[in-house]
């Protein structure tokens, strides 16, 4: 039996040349809008509305200048703004759903099915879709036009909770019993196991941050003034603003949004990868 | 012995999480039920009304549109990206090692953008004759060019188009993280009863992945529901043409912020969530069936 067993190549491992140039397309598909918006940035507005010249006539960088002058939006204190936010609400939804989800995954104690239960039912309503209450209540607490109120709403994730629950789970037992035989009392067996799950908080970290710096409809309701507004609501103000307003600073300013959320990813990507990985395998 | 500090301390650990939801979540929830049943005043506080703006929303045909149009975005979002992520997941797997994070790369750039600049982008590839989509896909194919934000036919597919988009590149690689977690020796055992590659994936992969896809649409349901900022800016938070791209949340943040039906809004919004609830709760008895 073991013979034929090693001798059988399973086709499956030669790499399809096929399978290659199909991703390939899509690949291409999918990137071309981001290749002509970062050569767009060069382009004055007569260029920019043929989608189908790809190049700009020359490589003047005035349209960046005007951008980063403030010309149109403040646009360093926006960013600013946009990576605090992010930051902070990543953060902070890691420990705090970390923290939830070891108590779910390694205590008994009373209430918890139906805690467990409320806070998945959290999952399901869209913050979305409670966003004008919220917005009545944060402007009752005296946080609206403030960061915190884009912050603070945004700690808590059923998800996350679902998902740490699942990464104590299968943090083996051994190492719980041997922390808690030392005396240690649960919040400090919590913060021993981090380390042996950090590639799970970085990865929801990362999660967390890209959906924070994508997030428009709360931040469009709470900060009203230019200083205080994250970069998406900044651009999308921009859009149609005013007649002569260049299109390629917003292009500009689109290419520059890119960076933060694509070098995490790039430099977590192998981790990221693992990690999901590893809580599939269970 | 250690049964009385196990119980206390738990809670404490649960503290943060379940005290910021009660603060930004319980208390939103029922002060949209309390808004929901009080007159649309924008003046002061209103009057009591009971369920009257829960009869007004019967009638609104714009509501019913929208809840129509949200459903179908959703519907159509959902059957478009997993068939298409699952093909380019399993594509990938098939591709040359040293290829595939840089195109794996590629189709997640989209994700990583911010949904407002993809919408800025999609506006301009859009756009009339002149669009990219109109002149790289569709004129050369001989079809009439699309007027893809005005054709009341092709709000809704052009705003599906720019979730696939969005989309397509992270369901993939959950789904490739999720084929890799698939043990070796099921492959192994299915290759040694057939050869044809599509058979393995139909009876291996497919199977294996259940979890990854239930995920995958729920995740898609939510974020479906939730859409906003595509159909925000590419609309200019109108419902476009005959209310073609009419969303529920755009819907109810016009009815608060152009109309100042605050009561309308809220009514609309607790309408909503059970419905939602209800989808949610199928595709996990779905699974919960499978697996008990």
């Amino acid at each position: 039996m073991s013979a034929p067993h090693t001798l059988y190549r399973p086709p499956h491992r030669r790499p399809s040349v096929l399978a290659t140039l199909c991703v390939a397309v899509a690949g291409v598909l999918f990137f071309y809008p981001f290749l002509w918006m970062f050569l767009s940035a060069f382009k004055d507005n007569r260029e920019i509305f043929k989608p189908l010249q790809l190049l700009p006539r020359a490589f003047d960088p005035q349209y960046y200048r005007q951008l980063f002058n403030g010309e149109w939006i403040p646009f360093f204190q926006v960013f600013t703004n946009s990576l605090v936010v992010a930051v902070l609400q990543s953060a902070g939804v890691v420990v705090v759903t970390s923290m939830a989800g070891y108590a779910f995954a390694r205590n008994r104690f009373a209430g918890r099915g139906l805690l467990f239960i409320l806070a998945l039912v959290v999952i399901m309503m869209p913050q979305q879709a409670l966003a004008i209450a919220l917005f009545s209540w944060l402007n009752t607490l005296g946080l609206v036009n403030q960061l915190a109120g884009v912050i603070l709403p945004g700690l808590v994730s059923g998800l996350g909770l679902l998902y740490f629950t699942q990464v104590f789970r299968q943090v083996p037992d051994d190492l719980v019993n041997a922390a808690r035989l030392a005396g240690a009392s649960e919040f400090r067996v919590y913060l021993t196991l981090l380390p042996l799950v950090s590639s799970a908080l970085l990865s929801f970290g990362l999660i967390q941050f890209i959906l924070a710096w994508h997030e428009h409809l709360i931040p469009l309701l709470v900060l009203s003034s230019a200083e205080k507004q994250t970069l998406p609501i900044a651009l999308a103000g921009l859009y149609g603003s005013s007649l002569r307003f260049p299109y390629a600073v917003l292009m500009a300013a689109s290419s520059l949004i890119l960076l933060p959320t694509v070098v995490l990813f790039a430099l977590l990507y192998r981790r990221f990868q693992s990690a999901l990985s590893e809580l599939l395998a269970h | 012995m250690s049964s009385a500090r196990a119980n206390r301390q738990p809670y404490l650990l649960l503290l943060p999480f379940f005290a910021l939801l009660a603060a930004f979540w319980l208390v939103p929830l029922l002060g949209g039920l309390r808004m929901s049943l009080y007159s649309n005043d924008l003046t002061g506080p209103g009057e009591y009304v009971g369920l009257a703006n829960y009869r007004a929303l019967l009638d609104d045909a714009r509501f019913f549109k929208a809840l129509r149009n949200t459903l179908a975005y959703t519907a159509l979002s959902l059957v478009t990206i997993l068939p298409l992520a699952l093909l380019l997941a399993q594509a990938l797997r098939m591709t040359f090692t040293r290829l595939r994070p840089p195109l794996t790369f590629l189709l997640l750039l989209p994700g990583l953008t911010p949904p407002a600049v993809l919408a800025l982008l999609f506006l301009l590839v859009f756009h009339g004759r002149e669009g990219l989509l109109n002149q790289l896909l569709v004129e050369p194919f001989g079809f009439k060019t699309i007027n893809w934000l005005r054709d009341p036919d092709f709000i809704l597919p052009a705003l599906v188009l720019q979730g696939v988009w969005r989309w397509t590149g992270f369901i993939t690689f959950f789904f490739l993280a999720g084929m890799a977690a698939i043990p070796k020796t099921l492959f192994e055992a299915a290759q040694l009863e057939t050869n044809s590659r599509w058979r393995v994936f139909w009876s291996v992969t497919l199977p294996q992945l259940r979890p990854v896809l239930l995920f995958s649409a729920v995740y898609l349901v939510v974020d479906g529901f939730a859409t906003f900022s595509g159909a925000y800016v590419l609309l200019g938070g109108s419902g476009g043409t005959a209310d073609a791209g009419l969303l529920l949340v755009s819907y109810s943040y016009q009815q608060t912020f152009t109309f100042g039906q605050f009561g309308t809004a809220a009514a609309m919004s607790v309408s909503v969530a059970p419905l939602m609830l209800g989808m949610l709760v199928l595709c996990f008895a779905a699974r919960w069936r499978r697996t008990h």
